[in-house]
């Protein structure tokens, strides 16, 4: 029946409002500004293109896209695999299921400033506990802050250690959903525990981590509070800024060096390169195929 | 159509309004400036500050709440990171009209693009105070005018320079730990070098400075002010970084002492340097006034009698100092203006020194026996007022340009970057001034 | 026939083969689980899993143990492992340090993630209603915005202008400039849109019509309470999501006037920057009404995220 009356426009209005106003006029007006050499205060100069090629050619920006990326691929392929194999085992029988599901659960209720201040010091050059606990094997202090690798680690454990758990249930719902028919014939026909996991519950959950993986690509391209809390609430990344996410730079492109016309530029690229990732993700995950 | 019943209500406002109206200028308030002003009505002035220990106001702030009962001031020490936090937050407040707080603090080495925004600020010699200028030496008083020429800013405290020094470790290293024998260990750069060495050499488990900003720093400043008084920016605001020899002095002196291994990996203001203060990761540090409190309080009762306090090399220095001023957009520039006014005069200088060892900017104050003669008892009774002051006296002001934070900021990265490791010797110097040239690309 | 094991034990025996009669090709979304798998947990799993557990509370534990003594528990070795007893006095400490506002962080942000969730949840309800069982030109179009909006991050791509707006409309350092952008959350139009789809039957809605109902009184007496389960997931979910907002708040709001994320940061450079134990209680109190909420609703919260997995 098709309901004629204005109500369900109305009843989507809101929303529609309001993204209007708060979603895309400003990404709309983010565009208009990156034109511009915009200060707050005083003229605002038509620019075109300048802001963006400047970015492009700029060494300290493309480092800070390596950063974002390397960092968002640390603090997502481990944390969902890990969260496929958690699932997997969450699948099984035992007593005290919703307590372990809680359990596995709690890091997602922390916050997100709490966490990276927790790990941050855990990650202490000098007094912290895991190079304390390394060097109980004989292991060098490791300055945490100085690499690009070992930052990145250090911050990607942060995320990966929210997530994990979250991104398993999510998983270990869509599991419990896969027929049971596939797995008895594939017992059938002998085929191991491993391989069932790979080549039936794993393709068999391909939307699920198509959407995890989208989800997850976001939150990792748009890290900010993590790597901004591992330095001390500084913006710059480290010495070198080798950890500075482009998240990180646009707000310190306008916060610190009152230039908005960069930093708008700097969010569309940012925007630009979402897109791409997860473009690139969605081909990756669909090759996933259902074998045999 | 308005019924009976609401005019009336309507006429009683009216007269309400016009009756506060009349009688307000008859309530003439004590304060000295022009009348006219509703005086009684209770104002509430935020005054915002940084550092470690802020800037020692909580007693005058009561005294003055004391004396103007209509006056609530609240007294909030924002963050202790000026160059990171407080300065970017200012100008962001600044720029967008609102959120600044009625008396803002501003640091010595963000005075330069402080003073470039000449709108922001309200000037104050509309409210009489340019009568202060024979409170300050010549530097501090023009410091604090807009590129303008508008009074915004009345100078607080200054650094001034010393060095502290941990004298548990001294001793464990085999150095002498009275005062004046470290002095004279290191009167010029070169004994200091030579202490330097003797101590990473007595293999003490602790570095001898606790990070490379601060004595590349006290160097750079020693250099420019017996230079042409410029480093990182010529005084049309060019970027000179790269020419500039002080610069250049400084900056080999650091990778000196980093080739020695005496300088330690903490970064000031970072949670480990924290740390590091309290537990003796560090051997010395540099010490204007105001750092004095810092470590008092980060270090804590149980390692009183641990620092002591000397001359730096060269004895000449000083590290920060602030002004108060007030912003455009207060709703209360006048009381502002007042307040301001009052938390620097010389006896609250004074006062703000007794409270957490700022060092006063007026003479007058720098003079008063309280402040030239006073010891700290937490440094072993070192007799501070001696020591800044002559730090003071032999100091030659220094041109900082509007973006020298931001490009000190940067630098001294890279710098931290060099103690680190991240960068070589040779890959050091343009690093550095790359640094700082794309703080000066980005910036709007 | 031999049922599925892990790869350890041959535990054959173990599963009857009359499991088979009753299986089903679309089993039943049965939380308890009873009937629907076969494997038991082996060692090995249950290895796993005690591992995952340990990993995923030692954390909070080691907030919980330096924030219950003093500043030197964050640089001992080796660290300590149990709880002290200053709980109670950095707790006092920490709520009367005005360097960082941690209590008004804290109200704050239940007033804004408060409004945010009940917001999200009458937007979502009402635009979710219209797009499950209305049928309206262009709700196809509409329905794909909403879902290309999900996937951009309004908060980081716009937050330049939003910022500029902010100043422009006098709210920088308001609380509805916290509240306002964070109202556009497409998740949950989704969401309510599957649990009206499957909570109200069609009948139900044309039956009402017939009987003369206008759309809003549907929305109201048939509508709402049959989703009540989904506002509850999708409140709590939209609540704890908002509390862990930290970017936009930081822009927009000054260090007197924060939400708890910001004032936690602001610990950190405070009065009590060398003090970890204060800094720990401090992040401690700002989880504390998360881990409340969680511990009371545990159970839907996890459904509604086992919910939302499978609809994904």
């Amino acid at each position: 029946m098709v309901d004629l009356k204005a109500s369900p426009y109305l009843l989507v209005s809101p929303y529609f409002i309001l993204f209007l106003i708060f979603g895309a006029f400003p990404l709309g007006f983010t565009l208009w500004v990156s034109l511009h050499d915009w200060q707050l205060a005083g003229d605002k100069e038509w620019i075109g293109l300048d802001n963006y090629q400047f970015l492009l050619t700029n060494e300290r920006f493309r480092m800070t896209v390596v950063n974002t990326i390397g960092m968002f691929v640390l603090a997502t392929v481990p944390q969902l695999l890990l969260a496929l194999m958690v699932a997997n085992a969450l699948n099984k029988r035992f007593r005290g299921r919703l307590l372990i599901r809680l359990g596995v659960l709690i890091p997602m209720v922390t916050s997100v400033v709490a966490v990276a201040i927790v790990f941050s010091q855990i990650y202490g050059t000098k007094y912290g506990m895991v190079n304390w606990f390394l060097g109980n094997f004989g292991v060098d202090p490791i300055d945490w802050r100085k690499t690009s690798l070992a930052s990145w680690v250090a911050i990607s454990s942060m995320v990966d250690w929210r997530w994990t758990g979250y991104n398993a249930i999510i998983y270990l719902a869509a599991m419990q959903a896969i027929p049971r028919v596939l797995y008895e014939a594939a017992t059938v026909d002998g085929a191991s525990s491993r391989r069932q996991f790979w080549h039936i519950t794993v393709p068999q959950l391909k939307p699920v981590i198509i959407f995890t993986v989208f989800i997850s690509t976001i939150g990792g391209l748009t890290l900010f509070a993590e790597p901004m809390m591992f330095n001390s609430g500084r913006l710059d990344g480290g010495t070198t800024g080798q950890f500075q996410t482009v998240a990180m730079y646009i707000v310190q492109a306008f916060r610190e060096r009152n230039n908005y016309g960069l930093a708008a530029a700097a969010a569309w690229l940012l925007f630009a390169l979402i897109v791409v990732i997860a473009l690139a993700n969605y081909l990756v995950v669909n090759r996933i195929r259902e074998s045999r | 159509m308005i019924s009976k019943a609401a005019r009336r209500t309507k006429l009683r406002w009216l007269v309400g309004v016009a009756a506060i109206a009349l009688l307000a200028p008859a309530c003439g308030g004590d304060d000295d400036s022009s009348s006219g002003s509703s005086s009684d009505e209770p104002v509430t002035l935020t005054v915002n500050v940084f550092g470690g220990d802020g800037f020692g106001y909580d007693n005058l702030v009561k005294q003055y709440e004391q004396q103007h009962p209509n006056i609530t001031v609240d007294y909030n020490v924002v963050t202790d990171d000026y160059d990171n936090e407080f300065r970017p937050q200012l100008i962001q407040q600044l720029d967008a009209g609102s959120g600044a707080g009625d008396v803002v603090a501003i640091e010595e080495q963000g005075v330069g693009q402080m003073m470039s925004m000449d709108d922001a600020w309200v000037d104050l010699s509309d409210y009489g105070l340019d009568s202060r200028e024979s409170d300050y030496p010549a530097w501090k008083w023009d410091l604090g005018h807009t590129n303008d020429g508008k009074l915004a800013g009345l100078g607080t405290d200054v650094g001034g320079m010393a060095m502290c020094y941990r004298t548990d470790l001294f001793k464990q290293a085999g150095l002498p730990t009275n005062r004046d024998q470290v002095a004279a260990m290191w009167q010029d750069w070169d004994g200091f070098t030579q202490t330097a060495q003797k101590f990473v050499d007595s293999g003490v488990d602790a570095a001898f400075i606790d990070s490379p900003n601060q004595i590349y720093n006290i160097r750079l400043v020693q250099e420019a002010g017996n230079g042409d008084g410029t480093s990182y920016f010529d005084r049309e605001n060019n970027y000179i970084l790269a020419d500039s020899p002080a610069v250049k002095t400084a900056f080999d002196y650091v990778l000196q002492l980093n080739d020695m291994g005496a300088i330690g990996k903490f970064q000031n203001w970072t949670d480990e340097w924290n740390v590091a203060m309290e537990a003796g990761g560090f051997a010395t540090m540099g010490c204007p006034a105001w750092m004095a409190g810092v470590i008092e309080s980060t270090s804590g009762k149980q390692n009183a009698g641990n620092w002591d306090m000397a001359p730096v090399p060269g004895v000449s220095g000083n590290w920060g100092g602030s002004w108060l001023a007030v912003p455009a957009q207060s709703d209360h520039p006048e009381e502002a203006a007042a307040l301001a006014d009052f938390l620097t005069e010389p006896s609250s200088q004074l006062a703000a020194y007794k409270a957490i060892s700022v060092f006063p900017s007026s003479p007058e104050a720098q003079q008063n026996p309280a402040v030239a003669d006073s010891k700290n008892a937490y440094f072993n009774d070192a007799p501070v007022g001696q020591i800044i002051s002559d730090s003071i006296t032999s100091f030659q002001p220094v041109y900082y340009g509007e973006l020298h934070s931001a490009v000190r900021a940067a630098v001294e990265d890279v710098l931290y970057g060099v103690v680190e490791g991240t960068y070589s010797d040779d890959e050091a110097w343009d690093a550095f001034v790359s640094a700082g040239q794309e703080v000066v690309d980005t910036s709007g | 026939m031999s049922t599925v094991t892990s790869r350890t034990r041959a535990d054959a025996a173990s599963e009857p083969a009359d499991r088979r009669p009753t299986r089903r090709l679309r089993p039943r979304r049965n939380r308890s689980g009873a009937g629907v798998h076969v494997w038991d947990a082996t060692p090995l799993t249950r290895i796993a899993i005690g591992a995952t557990i340990i990993l995923s509370i030692f954390p909070l534990y080691w907030m919980i143990v330096v924030a219950s003594r003093d500043a030197s528990a964050a640089t001992t070795f080796p660290p300590p492992m149990t709880p002290g007893g200053n709980l109670g006095d950095n707790v006092s400490t920490a709520i009367n340090d005005d360097s960082s506002n941690l209590v008004k962080g804290l109200i704050n942000s239940f007033i804004v993630s408060g409004t945010v969730a009940f917001s999200v949840v009458v937007i979502s309800t009402l635009a979710g209603f219209a797009f499950a069982k209305l049928r309206f030109k262009g709700s196809t179009v509409l329905l794909a915005i909403i879902l290309l909006t999900m996937a951009v991050p309004l908060q980081h791509i716009g937050i330049v202008p939003l910022y500029i707006m902010m100043i422009e409309l006098g709210w920088v350092n308001t609380l509805q400039a916290v509240i306002l952008p964070f109202l556009v959350n497409g998740f949950g139009i989704f969401l309510m849109r599957q649990y009206t789809i499957q909570a109200v039957p069609d009948e139900l809605v044309e039956a009402a019509r017939i009987d003369g109902a206008s759309t809003l009184r549907i929305y109201w007496n048939i509508v709402l309470p049959a989703v009540r389960p989904g506002i509850a997931v999708l409140g709590l979910l939209t609540f704890m999501q908002n509390w862990n907002e930290f970017l936009w708040p930081l822009i927009a709001l000054s260090p007197d006037n924060p939400t708890v994320q910001v004032a936690i940061q602001q610990l950190t450079t405070g009065n009590y920057s060398a003090d970890y134990s204060m800094i720990f209680t401090g992040t401690l109190l700002s989880i504390l009404p998360l881990l409340i909420v969680f511990i009371a609703f545990g159970k839907q919260i996890v459904g509604g995220i086992m919910e939302g997995g499978v609809k994904a």
